[in-house]
């Protein structure tokens, strides 16, 4: 019934999601905790291109993996000590790291660009990949699409069904409660920024070792700004922020499918289209438009639909806290 | 220190105001020894640097000259920032009013200069300010996080301005000719921004300055701009107060989209005098609506600060290129000695208010004749 090239596309779209998946997942468990790491765009360009000039010197992707999550991990401290401990502007300190690993990024890799280097090598789960239409979309993929989806799974049951969860998001949400509840706000804060890094810079590397197949920072410029849009979207929720993800990949393919069938249509329109509708969705979720649609529909239908629909960003995102 | 200054309170003032330059005196030092370090001598490294950014009528005319958007931009910016929002849309804003005011030029080629040149700066103007409108009314009225909806924003210009540079606004020659570089004819000589100097300087600095100083008035001395401000510190305090607090986060977005779509029309007229795209935004912008925002932070938000802070950044950027030149410096290394400015500037600020405190702390705990006779010398 669903042909081959159906499950061919959705299959690229899922692993194209992937590093926007993990960003994601990193990026919400350091808002969780209160802080704004705006800086993804320029630590996922540097952790791509560190993460890719380490695994080709190197011979091996994983340790590839490991110098982007140390890049990633160091741009976040970075924003973390900055507004923590020099109580700067969060969105100030971010912003200029973005710009900085941006530059340095291109300049620092401009001898490496667009040459062949080591790849993750896909890996069916043997089993799995056997279900129908199932299986090779979403089995037959490389290792670390498989690590997202464990990802998403371990950041939403960390978050919300553990203890140390519940510490990290009082300290985004309650500050002050959280402190006179005897948990350490900053620490929390500090750890959350910083693991919320790492993942960011495994997301880097995944677009140079898995997706995109080597370097280049145009082809990886504009998605970390997408991953920011995406938790918001995904109101703050691992898992509806991957779904988030897949799809903002899928409008992207789709994109790229009706410039191959309308090709008297300029690029230029299918590529505004992804951004065009990142804004609409923005628009519709982060507003009042979704109460009203929910006041429209049925009296028993409102609840699951507000629950479902609804998001408010943390409490206390963004702000500073002083321990006295 | 500190009772120095608690001695003489405008000597804190004249310290504050020099903070930044004192601080960008210090990130200078580790550059110093970041080029020791690759085995450069330091002093000739940023001789070469002075002298390619001040050394001569033309070296000090291109500072100028780069300083020019940035401070339209940073200017824009402050006005966003004192109003509470963030504006990262710099870029976007730029390109469109660039592309607008471009329209008009090659829409009435025949036309005097006097009519051609303020009403093309007009419309740039007014399409920046409809730029950054568009995330002021989504804040304002939606919620929507305005950082995020600037950037795609900027996205959004970015492919217009590819589209209409490719097809319908492409110069003739280049349609005929095989290599179709995307870029606009050169609008007529009659409309160049008239030069100061027989430099590359343009009126467009002045009328950036001009723009700084109005801004400062406005934000400082109207009513309007007084509830911009307002409402920046504190929208729950000026909607009890009466302040449509929805309709001054548009206008705020509104005038700093303006004033970077202010700078698009004068680096298209005063400077490249067509539109061309490289793909990209900063082909174009040379990411002056990124570093406007640096500018402004630098400034200390302040309209007046963005003068000195702008002059700056244009020195850095026009003596980079020159000691990248003389001494084959990585350029890596002016995009860390850039970072390094704005980290020391930014963590200065946090000292100054670190002593800031410990100034008012000292000031209550002496008896109230004391600090009355301080108050009177």
């Amino acid at each position: 019934m669903i042909d081959q090239a159906l499950i061919l596309i959705l299959s690229s779209v899922v692993l194209a999601s992937t590093p926007l998946i993990i960003a994601v997942c990193g990026e919400i468990l350091t808002e969780r905790a209160g802080i704004v790491n705006l800086s993804l765009d320029g630590s996922m360009l540097m952790a791509a291109m560190t993460g890719f000039v380490v695994a080709l010197k190197s011979d091996s992707v994983w340790i590839g993996f490991l110098a982007a999550m140390i890049v990633g991990a160091f741009f976040a401290s970075i924003i973390a000590f900055g507004s923590i401990r020099l109580r700067q502007s969060q969105f100030a300190i971010g912003f200029v790291l973005t710009l900085l690993g941006d530059d340095l990024a291109a300049f620092l890799g401009q001898n490496y660009t667009r040459i062949p280097g080591p790849v993750v090598k896909h890996f069916a789960i043997p089993l799995l990949e056997d279900i129908p239409v199932l299986g090779p979309i979403f089995f037959n993929q490389s290792p670390v699409v498989y690590f997202a989806y464990i990802l998403v799974g371990v950041t939403w049951f960390y978050l919300f069904r553990t203890q140390p969860g519940l510490r990290l998001r009082s300290a985004g949400e309650r500050p002050e409660a959280a402190f006179a509840r005897g948990i350490s706000v900053n620490r929390q804060r500090y750890i959350y920024t910083i693991v919320g890094g790492a993942l960011v810079g495994i997301a880097g590397a995944a677009y140079s070792l898995d997706i995109k197949i080597g370097w280049s920072d145009g082809h990886i410029r504009g998605f970390g700004w997408i991953a920011l849009a995406i938790v918001i979207f995904g109101g703050w929720s691992p898992i509806r922020g991957a779904f988030g993800a897949l799809l903002f990949g899928a409008t992207k393919a789709l994109a790229t499918f009706l410039q191959r069938r309308f090709p008297e249509v300029s690029v230029v329109a299918f590529n505004a289209v992804p951004w065009v509708l990142m804004i609409t969705v923005l628009l519709l979720v982060g507003s009042d438009f979704t109460e009203r649609i929910i006041t429209m529909a049925p009296e028993r239908m409102q609840r699951p639909l507000q629950r479902l629909l609804r998001i408010s960003p943390p409490k206390a995102l963004g702000s500073t806290f002083v321990e006295d | 220190m500190q009772a120095i200054f608690n001695k003489y309170p405008r000597l804190w003032r004249v310290f504050n105001l020099l903070l930044p330059f004192l601080a960008t005196l210090a990130a200078l030092a580790v550059g110093a020894v970041m080029l020791i370090l690759l085995g450069e001598n330091p002093l000739a490294a940023y001789s070469a640097l002075m002298e390619g950014a001040l050394g001569s009528t033309n070296a000090l005319a291109d500072t100028l000259v780069k300083a020019t958007p940035l401070l339209l931009v940073a200017v824009g910016i402050c006005i966003a920032f004192r109003g509470g929002v963030l504006n990262i849309g710099g870029e976007g804003q730029l390109v469109v009013g660039a592309l607008a005011s471009t329209v008009v030029g090659l829409a009435f080629p025949d036309a005097a200069g006097v009519v051609v040149i303020p009403l093309a700066l007009l419309c740039g103007f007014l399409a920046g300010a409809v730029w950054g409108a568009i995330p002021g009314l989504l804040k304002a009225y939606f919620n929507v996080n305005e950082i995020l909806s600037t950037i795609m924003m900027n996205a959004i210009a970015v492919q217009g301005m590819n589209y209409l540079l490719r097809a319908p606004l492409i110069d003739p020659v280049q349609l005929e000719s095989a290599s179709r570089i995307p870029q606009t004819a050169r609008l007529a000589i009659a409309f160049d921004l008239p030069r100061l100097i027989p430099t590359r300087l343009h009126l467009g600095t002045g009328l950036a300055i001009l723009a700084a100083i109005l801004v400062y008035i406005f934000l400082w001395r109207t009513v309007i701009g007084y509830r911009i401000r307002a409402v920046g510190l504190n929208p729950h305090a000026s909607r009890y107060a009466g302040i449509n607090v929805p309709r001054y986060i548009v206008l705020a977005l509104l005038l700093s989209g303006a004033f970077a779509g202010l700078a698009g029309a004068v680096q298209v007229y005063g400077l490249h005098h067509r539109m061309f795209t490289d793909g990209s935004a900063t082909g174009f912008t040379g990411s002056a609506g990124f570093n406007g925002i640096v500018v402004a932070l630098f400034g200390n938000l302040h309209p007046l600060g963005a003068i000195p802070a702008s002059f700056l950044f244009g020195a850095l950027l026009v003596g980079a290129n020159k000691l990248q030149r003389v001494m084959q410096v990585p350029s890596a290394f002016i995009i860390g000695l850039n970072g390094l400015v704005v980290v020391f500037v930014v963590s200065s600020e946090y000292f100054k208010r670190r002593w800031a405190v410990r100034r008012e702390t000292e000031t209550i705990e002496k008896v109230p004749i004391a600090s009355e006779a301080e108050e009177m010398t």
